[in-house]
């Protein structure tokens, strides 16, 4: 089932969840809603889902308006941070729920129960109350809950947040399976950007109930549009840090106390018009090199504080009060106050306007 | 760590204030004991003495006798308490010697033969006196409520002892401590339950009246019981206070409570808090302010309010409702009171149910019927036991709107119910003649037909199932 925001908008008196959303989700899409709480990601997905009546503007499912259609009639299935499994009910009933409310007869009821159990590895557990069960259990029991009347559209809220992080990586690939498998539209809120970025097709990005983005993760990842977005999404998150831009001749030159560095012409001149820009490099895209005595080139820095990661070390350089985050090999040994010098992949080098915070290089 | 604490235990002396304390109580038992027992040899001694009358005797608290002679008949039970409690000062005294590891068991075991005696002593001279269906001595009296007081020192003193003599086994000092923990509310129940119901009882066993209170109770049997089972009405009765329960607990206690309850938690906070707060007016207007609205409301034409909106309709020449439909106005006073408090129960329990639950049966495809039979209700389950129970309980016993509103009538007992009943009896009557202990049978088996209820309610609602395990384990 394709699903279409137009306008989307969802006020409070004077408080605004949601701003002017649109956005259209293709048929066997997955994708996320990502950004900060309180960004609104959740009050659009309970508008798609019938929760709240949008104020403004209209959700339709394929080609028909659904903004008057209760939930129940949606044909959608939800999954939650909390599980919101009926305490009072087995799992046999729990998953049975929705089948019972749509007057199925018995006995298609329980195989269906139990073939959905089956499929989530749970079928031995259907006498159970929730309570019994462990968190990934519970969320195991949720997904069955949701997929047995074979929704045409799946909403996750937060589905993993309340699981261990060794689980969450399982359950995120699980659950990717069975979205692929299925072939079910699905929307997937999240404030996880590695989850977003790992799960989803196309990723949202919201911020202050406004949509900041609509793209696959490694668009949003290699061409941020706004510093929010570059901020936000990749994990560490990119440096961003305002410098002077100087021309000299055809080179482009990005200065600031303490920290000078030289930009490509094909990125620099794209900013040439500024005279200062927000600059952002990921940490990933920033050599650091052992101070060589009275090398000119590069930028002179101390080691603040190194934070082993077993893969990489991630290093925050200080230079003056700038700080920033550079992912290292841990076999450089480097103590702390250390005189380093950076290098800069000029060609990962992000642009930004300090004032409207949009990219200079993607629009 | 668990080492330490066990060491720590034993090396801080928490008995050193308890030790005092209980030295106190002791002492202070020893006074209640002695000091009555002293006064009754003092009396003793002084009748023949003084060459009191029966009668006279009789008033300062000894026992006249068919011959006129003997002054106490359970004279071995009293020598034998304060025997029994010298033998117990006596091995106590040993262990309270300097240089004994542990003195205060001594105290103990000197506090707990005495109190043991004492309850003992209390507890036969009561029973042989009602056996032999003498006049109840005052000093019998006097054993029983020493002995009541003697009974609960005995419980803490014996709970704190056996914590004492138990520090080395876990298991058994964890049962110990859950007592402990318990002690204060057991206490309340004790001291404000179990005693009240067992006077009662006692009083119940007497023909204690306002026609013969100067005089010692005279101890009755079972009198007061045959009385009230053989009562013309009595069936009527029984049938009216079920009535009346049953009615105003279905349709207004928790009938018209969960209703409320459920519209007031699914209209916006603001119109639900007023609402609420318009439902909880009847139960803060005084009681007689409220009844007299009541009967303004369903007066005759033209002050009836009721009947002048009848009259709008063109319904002319209506009655006085009240002793028209008797029973319509009693279940109405008594339901529009009683609906409030399982209004805040259950709105406070609905909006305690996580709206995630919620959102998740809209979606998962129920209508606002199906949410409240499969989610809202269920979860209620406890708040529906509780005011079922507490409910059921307090209708049980609460009189005081059909006494102002129809005063059990009109005629005979028409509304008349039991704890109506049982209050006109002991403290109510037309000559001024109070029948307290008439009045007090009747409370008793009231007090015993709530008991059996509440276990009733526990069963079939199987409390235990909706108790969780505790999560917290004391070390």
């Amino acid at each position: 089932m394709r699903v279409e925001l137009n306008d989307l908008t969802k006020r409070w008196g004077n408080v605004t969840g949601a701003d002017n959303i649109s956005l259209d989700i293709q048929s066997g899409e997955f994708v996320a809603f990502l950004g900060p709480s309180g960004c609104g990601k959740t009050t659009t997905l309970l508008m798609v889902a019938g929760i709240y009546k949008p104020t403004a503007g209209e959700i339709r499912f394929d080609d028909r308006v659904v903004n008057q259609v209760p939930p129940k009639d949606r044909n959608i299935g939800m999954v939650f941070q909390s599980y919101a499994l009926y305490p009072h009910m087995s799992v046999r009933q729990n998953i049975g729920y929705p089948l019972k409310l749509k007057k199925s007869p018995a006995a298609e009821m329980e195989q269906r129960v139990q073939r959905v159990a089956d499929m989530m590895g749970i079928g031995h557990l259907l006498d159970r109350r929730p309570a019994q069960l462990s968190g990934g259990q519970q969320q195991r029991v949720a997904l069955g809950r949701a997929l047995v009347k074979e929704p045409s559209l799946l909403l996750f809220d937060e589905p993993l947040s309340n699981l261990d992080a060794r689980l969450r990586l399982t359950m995120r690939s699980e659950i990717k399976r069975l979205q692929l498998d299925l072939g079910i539209t699905s929307i997937y809120v999240t404030h996880d950007q590695v989850e977003a970025m790992t799960m989803a097709d196309r990723i949202a990005v919201m911020q202050e109930g406004k949509l900041q983005a609509y793209a696959p993760p490694n668009e949003l990842y290699e061409r941020p549009r706004t510093t929010f977005i570059a901020g936000f999404v990749g994990n560490p998150p990119m440096n961003l840090f305002d410098v002077q831009l100087m021309r000299e001749g055809d080179r482009y030159l990005a200065k600031r106390q303490g920290l000078e560095f030289e930009l490509p012409p094909e990125r620099g001149s794209r900013a040439a018009a500024k005279a200062e820009v927000t600059v952002g490099i990921r940490p990933e895209d920033i050599t650091l090199l052992p101070d060589a005595a009275g090398s000119n080139e590069g930028s002179q820095g101390e080691v603040f504080v190194v934070e082993p990661l077993g893969r990489d070390n991630l290093v925050d350089v200080r230079f003056d009060d700038l700080h920033l985050f550079v992912l290292a090999d841990p076999r450089q040994t480097l103590k702390i106050g250390d005189p380093v010098r950076l290098q800069f992949d000029g060609d990962k080098v992000q642009l930004f306007d300090p004032e409207t915070e949009y990219s200079l290089l993607w629009t | 760590m668990v080492t330490n604490q066990t060491e720590t235990a034993i090396q801080v002396p928490r008995a050193g204030r308890g030790r005092w304390l209980l030295l106190a109580a002791g002492l202070l038992l020893l006074g209640c004991i002695v000091l009555p027992w002293l006064r009754f040899v003092i009396i003793a001694d002084q009748r023949v003495a003084l060459s009191l009358t029966g009668q006279q005797a009789a008033t300062i608290g000894a026992i006249e006798t068919t011959d006129g002679g003997l002054l106490y008949r359970s004279s071995f039970w009293l020598f034998f308490a304060p025997l029994a409690g010298a033998v117990g000062l006596a091995l106590g005294a040993i262990n309270l010697l300097p240089g004994r590891s542990a003195p205060w068991h001594g105290l103990f075991a000197v506090l707990i033969s005495v109190t043991a005696s004492v309850a003992v002593w209390g507890a036969f001279a009561a029973s042989q006196e009602i056996a032999q269906k003498q006049k109840v001595a005052v000093e019998a009296q006097l054993g029983l409520s020493v002995a009541f007081m003697a009974l609960l020192l005995l419980l803490v003193g014996g709970l704190i002892l056996l914590r004492e003599a138990s520090g080395q086994k876990p298991a058994f000092r964890a049962a110990l401590d859950a007592l402990n923990f318990m002690a204060p509310g057991s206490l309340l129940v004790i001291v404000f339950f179990f005693l009240p119901a067992i006077i009662l009882f006692i009083l119940s066993l007497t023909d204690l009246s306002s026609a013969n209170f100067s005089e010692p109770w005279t101890y009755v049997g079972f009198d007061n019981y045959k009385r009230m089972f053989s009562d013309r009405f009595f069936p009527k009765i029984l049938r009216n206070t079920f009535q009346y329960v049953i009615l105003t607990l279905l349709f207004f206690n928790v009938g018209l409570a969960l209703l409320l309850a459920l519209l007031t938690a699914h209209v916006s906070r603001r119109v639900g808090f007023f609402f609420r707060l318009l439902w909880l007016l009847p139960r803060i207007t005084p009681s007689v302010v409220y009844i007299v609205m009541w009967q303004r409301i369903a007066q005759q034409p033209p002050y009836g309010i009721l009947n002048q909106i009848l009259g709008l309709f063109g319904v002319e020449n209506q009655p006085y409702w009240i002793p028209e439909s008797p029973w319509v106005f009693v279940v109405l006073v008594n339901g529009f009171v009683g609906a409030s408090f399982g209004m805040i129960i259950f709105t406070s329990a609905i909006e305690a149910i996580p709206a995630d639950l919620i959102i998740a049966a809209k979606v998962d495809g129920a209508g606002n019927l199906a949410l409240i039979r499969d989610i809202t209700l269920p979860l209620l389950r406890w708040p529906l036991l509780f005011v079922v129970t507490y409910q059921t309980l307090s209708l049980l016993v609460s009189f005081e709107y059909i006494l102002l509103l129809t005063n059990g009538g009109p005629g005979l007992f028409t509304t008349e119910v039991w704890a109506l009943t049982a209050y006109k009896r002991a403290l109510q009557t037309y000559f001024g003649s109070n029948q307290w202990a008439y009045g007090a049978a009747w409370g008793f088996v009231l007090v015993l037909i709530g008991a059996i209820l509440s276990v009733t309610y526990l069963r079939v609602f199987r409390f235990n199932d909706l108790v969780q395990e505790p999560k917290i384990d004391v070390l």
